[in-house]
């Protein structure tokens, strides 16, 4: 497990010198992209200003060739920017995951699979809008692994009755789990229970959705989280004493929404997330100790997820 | 008069909601229990080859194995009584625990592939039956609720149901395993 310590040393010695050299594109990226803006918006100026003066004969005509002209300017910055992020994410947040774990392989254009993510029956909403990047897998000791970053959103109706769902924002992880089971059980953030109590826990036994209400004897584990199963045997050899209390800590931890899910002898953990994670930041300096440790951290949080639920002790029939 | 009609239908509603529902808290006592009873004789089924794979190494423990087999052979007998069932169980936990704990003195046995695999699917087992009872105390929590509680209550002892009891363990093994003393023994 990597600290800290570990990470500034390898920041000041490895990182440092191809960052001093990225920083060089950086700036020359923010310089183009600064005339572009100050081009297009001039132009675009001079065209209204133009547009106004003869606006009874052309007037909307006129209009067309600057909104294109708009877009021309964004196409171009949006092109200027995207090879900065490329270069970055392979400079960057690939070396950061291999400083992590050398077992781990980076894709930063890849995501978890649609599928996969409604496999995991966490999210019943279908979502319509569903992407994502920044794809980590390998194996961490004897756990087989996935994460990525994903960005699930569900929209409906045009114009006034239009409307953005967010279904899932945030980290979401792919593991194999340490035991075998046949069933599925859900571990979801239980916010009934927190408003309304008792009575609260009785709506959630109703959810006919989710199939049947699982309680559980560990009293913080059940106020943070509800759990539906489809065995009430099953979930509890699946949700052991030791697991509930590793989960709580996990969730205390990250001081995030957690949602999980037991199907097919896989875990599945979504994150919830409300800002965008391993972008660089184009307007500010690359030779910043605080962002590095700020992927560094995300990442870990979810490499993490095996020690944090103890993965790797394989004493049961899987191995 | 209608309004008293529809009262009592809505009464009468009620009354049937309630007690299907004690039905089905019952039933659901009854189905762990019995899922109890089958990973149990799972558990019983696994000691003759426990028993097997180390009684060549193990030369020190006679006693402990023949305890076992023999505490085996009257569980699956069938001729015994619920609590006397409840309590050989209890031996038979003891017993396998004292004997995996020896197992520490073994290091030959310890590495050998068919104890190794034996010992994963008693791992199992343990937490399979260690799930199955805190289901079935899920069962009874929720069970003796209906039955203590207003309004089911007065349903319940309409029907004569008494609140069951929880799934305890015995309190020789609630005191601490002395490792010690079971390594020397």
């Amino acid at each position: 497990m990597k600290t800290l310590e570990d990470l500034k040393n390898f920041y000041e010695t490895a990182l440092m010198p191809d960052l001093m050299v990225l920083e060089q594109q950086r700036r020359s990226v923010v310089r183009k992209v600064a005339w572009v803006i100050i081009a297009t918006a001039s132009i675009a100026g001079v065209a209204f200003f133009v547009a106004m003066q003869s606006l009874r004969e052309a007037g909307p005509v006129v209009i067309f060739p600057i909104i294109a002209g708009l877009l021309i300017g964004t196409g171009v910055c949006y092109l200027l920017t995207r090879g900065y992020v490329a270069d970055f994410k392979a400079l960057v947040i690939e070396r950061i995951v291999r400083f992590i774990d050398e077992n781990l392989s980076y894709e930063p254009k890849r995501c978890i699979d649609k599928s996969t993510f409604m496999l995991s029956k966490i999210f019943t909403t279908k979502p319509n809008r569903y992407k994502g990047d920044d794809f980590v897998s390998g194996k961490v000791g004897a756990t087989q692994i996935q994460f990525s970053e994903l960005n699930a959103v569900y929209e409906s109706g045009s114009g006034k009755n239009h409307q953005r769902y967010t279904v899932f924002r945030g980290i979401f992880f792919v593991g194999d789990f340490n035991k075998h089971f046949t069933g599925q059980t859900i571990v979801l953030p239980d916010t009934a229970e927190k408003l309304f109590g008792r009575l609260g826990q009785k709506l959630q036994s109703l959810n006919i959705f989710r199939g049947n209400l699982v309680k559980l004897e560990d009293p913080e584990f059940e106020s943070h989280f509800v759990v539906y199963g489809t065995n009430q045997i099953e979930a509890r050899y699946i949700l052991s004493t030791s697991l509930m209390a590793r989960i709580t800590e996990f969730k205390k931890k990250t001081g995030k929404k957690i949602h999980l899910s037991f199907i097919g002898s896989m875990v599945f953990v979504a994150v919830s997330y409300t800002r965008s994670l391993f972008e660089p930041r184009l307007f500010k300096t690359l030779l910043d100790f605080e962002p590095v440790r700020r992927y560094f951290e995300d990442l870990q949080l979810a490499v993490g997820i095996v020690d944090d639920l103890n993965l790797n002790t394989r004493i049961w029939s899987k191995e | 008069m209608w309004i008293a009609v529809g009262i009592g239908i809505v009464v009468l509603l009620v009354v049937i909601l309630i007690y299907n529902g004690l039905i089905a808290r019952k039933n659901q006592v009854a189905n762990v229990f019995g899922a109890i009873d089958a990973l149990l004789k799972k558990r019983y089924d696994l000691i003759p080859q426990l028993v097997a794979t180390v009684k060549a190494y193990m030369q020190h423990e006679r006693s402990l194995l023949t305890e076992i087999t023999e505490a085996r052979a009257k569980a699956v007998s069938g001729r015994l009584s619920d609590d006397q069932q409840v309590e050989l169980d209890n031996v038979v936990s003891k017993t396998l625990g004292s004997i995996m704990v020896a197992v520490e003195n073994y290091p030959d046995l310890k590495a050998n592939q068919n104890f190794m695999h034996l010992q994963r699917t008693m791992n199992e087992i343990e937490e399979q039956i260690s799930a199955a009872r805190r289901a079935y105390n899920a069962a009874v929590e929720a069970f003796n609720n209906a039955v203590e509680m207003f309004p089911t209550n007065i349903v319940a002892s309409m029907m004569g149901y008494k609140t069951k009891s929880f799934f305890e363990i015995a309190a020789e093994q609630r005191e601490n395993v002395n490792a010690d003393k079971l390594l020397k023994s």
